[in-house]
C-alpha cells in the first residue's frame, strides 16, 4: 500500500482531474474549429459543405461547454464521495401501519444497494409482531453510498388502505428517515477528530446482581454518551456487549460526523452572508400514494407513475439521480450569488 | 401448533417484555439458520422450561469470536470477555519474543481462544487445563471453529508463525498435573475463572444456573461438608487456595510473570490476600467489570 503522502497526491490528482480533461476537450475542440474555419472557403464545393455541417457541430459542442460543463466544474468537488452511509429508519405517524410500511421502504433501499452494488448491514431492527418494524438502522458500504442516499433524509409520506383497515379507508403515515455519513473504521474505541475518549461516557443497562458466575442471562444492551454535545447513542441487538458496543461507536461516529458537515455548511454559508436553504429532517419530502400509483417527490416537484418500479428501486435510481442534479444546480446557484 | 403472538407473551412473563422481545428475535434468527432444523417453537419452549438462550442456540459472542456453547459446560459471561479485553490490552506479547500462557478451569477456552485471537500471530503458545471431558472436546471444538492451531505435542516455548491453544484434560487439585500432562514451566501468564460461588449462594442461583450449567465449575468449596456449611470455610475460595500454592510450590510462574483471576464480587480482598501469603505474589490490583463489581484479582511478584 502507498505511504499516507502519496495517497493525499493520489486524491488531489483524482480530483483535479475532471478540470484537466474539461481543458483538454476545450482547447483540443477550439483547435479543430479554426482548423474548419479555413476549410469553409475551399473551393471545392462538397469539401466546403462537409466543413460548413462539422462547423455548426464544433460550435454546439463549444456552447454545450460555456453553458453545461464549465458552471459544473465551479462547483468544488463532494468530500464525501468515499464515504459509506449509516441509515436510521422510524416510525412515525400511523402506528402499525407506518411499521409497515417502513419495512417496506427498507426492502427497496436494500435493493437500491443491490443496484448500486453496496454492502448492507443492518445493524439494529425492532420488529413488530404482525411483521412491521418499529425502527431500523441500516449501514450501507459502498463509494457514493453516503453521498447518493444523503438527500432520502426527511419524512416519507405513505396513502393507502391499510391491510388492517377493515372499513377500507385511506390512511396517511409517515416514516422518518436520517441519513448519516460513516467514517471508515468506526467502531473502535479510540480518540480521533471526533471526539476524544474522555468525552465519552459508556454506561451498560440494568442491574446483574452478583454477576460472573452467578447470572447467565444476556444483559447485553450499551449506552454511550457524547458529553459535549449530549449526543446518546443506545445499542441492544447483538447478544454480546462488546458488539453492541462496536455498534454503538460506529453510530455515535455517524452523528458526529453528520454534526460537523452540517456545521460546515452552515459555517460557509454564514461568510457568505446567504439565505439558508432549509435542510429540515422534519421536512416533507415524499409521497407515496398507492390508490392513484405514483409517487411525488416533493422537493423536485415531480410526479412518477408506477409505486412498484419504485419500490423495485429502478425508478428510485432515477429520482436519485435527479436530487443529485438539482443539489448541484444549487451549490452551482450559491457560487454565483456569492461572486 | 402455537401462535407466534402466544409464544411471545409466555415469553414476556417469564422474562419481562424487553428482553422476551431481544431473545426472540436471536432465537428466530437462530432458527432460520439452524442446520439441525431446530423450530422456533421448540426453542422458546425450551427457554420457558428455563434452559439458558445460550445452550438453545448453540453458540456465544465473546469478543470477536463466536464460540460453540454445550451444555454442561459454562456459558462465557460478559464479564469475562471484558477482563479478558482489559488483559490483551495490558499484555500484547511479540512475536520477536513469544510467551506461554496457562489457563486452569478453561471451560469452552473462551480466555485463551480470545488472547490467541487478538494477539499478533506466532506471540503466544497457551495450554487449558480442565476437569471435565466435555470442556475440553468443546474447547478444541471452539480452537478449530477459531482458526487458532491445536499442536499435537506439548512443547514448552516453541517459535511458530501462529498462535497456538492446546486443551488437556487434567485435575489441578493434584499438583502432579504439570507433569503427568508434561507441560513446561515456567508460564509468563497464568489466567483462571475457577468456580467460585458459596454453598449458601448456590441454592438460590437462577435456575438457568443451578439446573443447566456444571455444577463443578459453579462451587467454589466442592468438598465442603454439611455441618460446615454455615461455617467461615464456606466462602468459595478452595481453588485460589490450590492456585496460590502451585505458584508458590510448584514454580509455574515466571519471574516477571502476571496471574488474573476472575472472582466473586465479595471476593477480592480475600482473594488478594491469598496470592500474597500463600502465592507469594506481592503486587496486587483489583479490576471492577462494566457493572462496577470487583471481578479480577491480578497479582504480580
Amino acid at each position: 500500500m502507498g505511504s499516507p503522502e502519496s495517497k493525499h497526491l493520489m486524491k488531489q490528482l483524482s480530483e483535479t482531474e475532471p478540470l484537466w480533461n474539461a481543458w483538454q476537450e476545450w482547447t483540443k475542440t477550439n483547435e479543430l474549429l479554426r482548423e474548419t474555419e479555413t476549410l469553409l472557403n475551399d473551393p471545392d464545393p462538397s469539401m466546403r459543405s462537409m466543413a460548413s455541417e462539422e462547423h455548426a457541430d464544433l460550435q454546439s459542442q463549444i456552447s454545450d461547454m460555456v453553458v453545461n460543463k464549465f458552471p459544473s466544474l465551479v462547483v468544488p468537488p463532494s468530500k464525501t464521495t468515499h464515504l459509506s452511509a449509516i441509515m436510521e429508519l422510524k416510525a412515525g405517524v400511523g402506528g402499525s401501519e407506518s411499521a409497515l410500511f417502513l419495512s417496506e421502504l427498507l426492502r427497496m433501499y436494500i435493493r437500491l444497494a443491490t443496484l448500486y452494488r453496496w454492502k448492507t448491514n443492518t445493524i439494529a431492527s425492532n420488529q413488530t409482531e404482525n411483521g412491521g418494524i418499529k425502527d431500523a438502522i441500516v449501514e450501507f458500504v459502498g463509494e457514493r453510498a453516503y453521498d447518493t442516499l444523503r438527500f432520502e433524509s426527511g419524512v416519507h409520506r405513505v396513502q393507502r388502505v391499510p391491510a388492517t383497515e377493515a372499513n377500507g379507508r385511506v390512511h396517511t403515515s409517515t416514516v422518518a428517515a436520517v441519513v448519516l455519513p460513516m467514517p471508515e473504521d468506526t467502531g473502535s474505541e479510540t480518540s480521533d477528530d471526533l471526539f476524544t475518549m474522555d468525552e465519552i461516557r459508556i454506561e451498560v443497562m440494568r442491574a446483574r446482581g452478583a454477576g460472573g458466575q452467578h447470572v447467565n442471562k444476556t444483559e447485553s444492551a450499551v449506552r454511550l454518551t457524547h458529553i459535549p454535545s449530549g449526543i446518546t447513542v443506545s445499542m441492544q441487538d447483538e447478544r454480546s456487549q462488546h458488539q453492541n458496543r462496536r455498534r454503538a461507536f460506529q453510530v455515535l461516529r455517524a452523528r458526529l460526523m453528520d454534526r460537523k458537515l452540517s456545521q460546515e455548511v452552515v459555517e460557509r454559508r454564514d461568510v457568505r452572508r446567504n439565505l439558508v436553504r432549509s435542510a429540515d429532517r422534519s421536512e416533507k419530502i415524499r409521497t407515496y400514494n398507492y390508490a392513484q400509483d405514483r409517487v411525488t417527490d416533493h422537493r423536485l416537484g415531480l410526479s412518477v407513475k408506477n409505486l412498484e418500479s419504485i419500490l423495485e428501486g429502478d425508478s428510485l435510481q432515477d429520482l436519485l439521480d435527479a436530487l443529485a442534479k438539482k443539489h448541484q444546480d444549487d451549490l452551482l446557484q450559491e457560487e454565483l450569488e456569492m461572486t | 401448533m402455537p401462535r407466534i403472538s402466544h409464544l411471545l407473551s409466555s415469553l414476556s412473563s417469564a422474562l419481562g417484555p424487553a428482553s422476551a422481545r431481544l431473545e426472540f428475535k436471536w432465537m428466530k434468527q437462530a432458527a432460520e439458520q439452524s442446520d439441525k432444523g431446530t423450530s422456533l417453537v421448540e426453542m422458546v419452549e425450551r427457554r420457558l422450561c428455563g434452559e439458558p438462550l445460550q445452550y438453545i442456540i448453540g453458540t456465544q459472542p465473546f469478543g470477536s469470536l463466536e464460540l460453540l456453547v454445550r451444555p454442561p459446560t459454562l456459558i462465557p459471561r460478559p464479564e469475562t470477555e471484558d477482563w479478558t479485553l482489559r488483559l490483551a490490552e495490558l499484555v500484547d506479547p511479540s512475536p520477536d519474543r513469544p510467551i506461554s500462557l496457562l489457563d486452569m478451569c478453561t471451560g469452552s477456552g473462551c480466555i485463551p481462544l480470545l488472547l490467541c485471537h487478538t494477539w499478533r500471530p506466532g506471540s503466544v503458545n497457551a495450554y487449558g487445563v480442565d476437569i471435565s471431558a466435555d470442556a475440553i472436546k468443546l474447547a478444541r471444538d471452539n480452537a478449530e471453529r477459531c482458526g487458532i492451531h491445536v499442536p499435537t505435542v506439548t512443547y514448552g516455548h516453541s517459535s511458530s508463525s501462529f498462535n497456538t491453544f492446546k486443551p488437556l484434560l487434567g485435575n489441578i487439585r493434584d499438583a502432579s498435573f504439570i507433569h503427568s500432562l508434561k507441560l513446561k514451566p515456567p508460564f509468563n501468564v497464568i489466567t483462571s475463572n475457577p468456580p467460585y460461588i458459596t454453598r449458601r449462594e448456590f441454592k438460590d442461583l437462577p435456575p438457568s444456573v443451578r439446573d443447566y450449567e456444571d455444577h463443578r465449575a459453579l462451587l467454589g468449596d466442592p468438598d465442603i461438608s454439611e455441618d460446615e456449611l454455615s461455617s467461615h470455610l464456606d466462602k468459595g475460595l478452595t481453588f485460589y487456595r490450590i492456585i496460590a500454592r502451585l505458584i508458590a510450590n510448584q514454580g509455574i510462574l515466571a519471574d516477571d510473570g502476571i496471574v488474573a483471576l476472575e472472582i466473586g464480587s465479595t471476593q477480592a480482598n480475600d482473594v488478594g490476600r491469598i496470592m500474597q501469603r500463600e502465592g507469594r505474589l506481592n503486587r496486587i490490583d483489583v479490576w471492577k467489570d462494566p457493572w462496577d463489581k470487583d471481578r479480577v484479582v491480578l497479582a504480580r511478584r
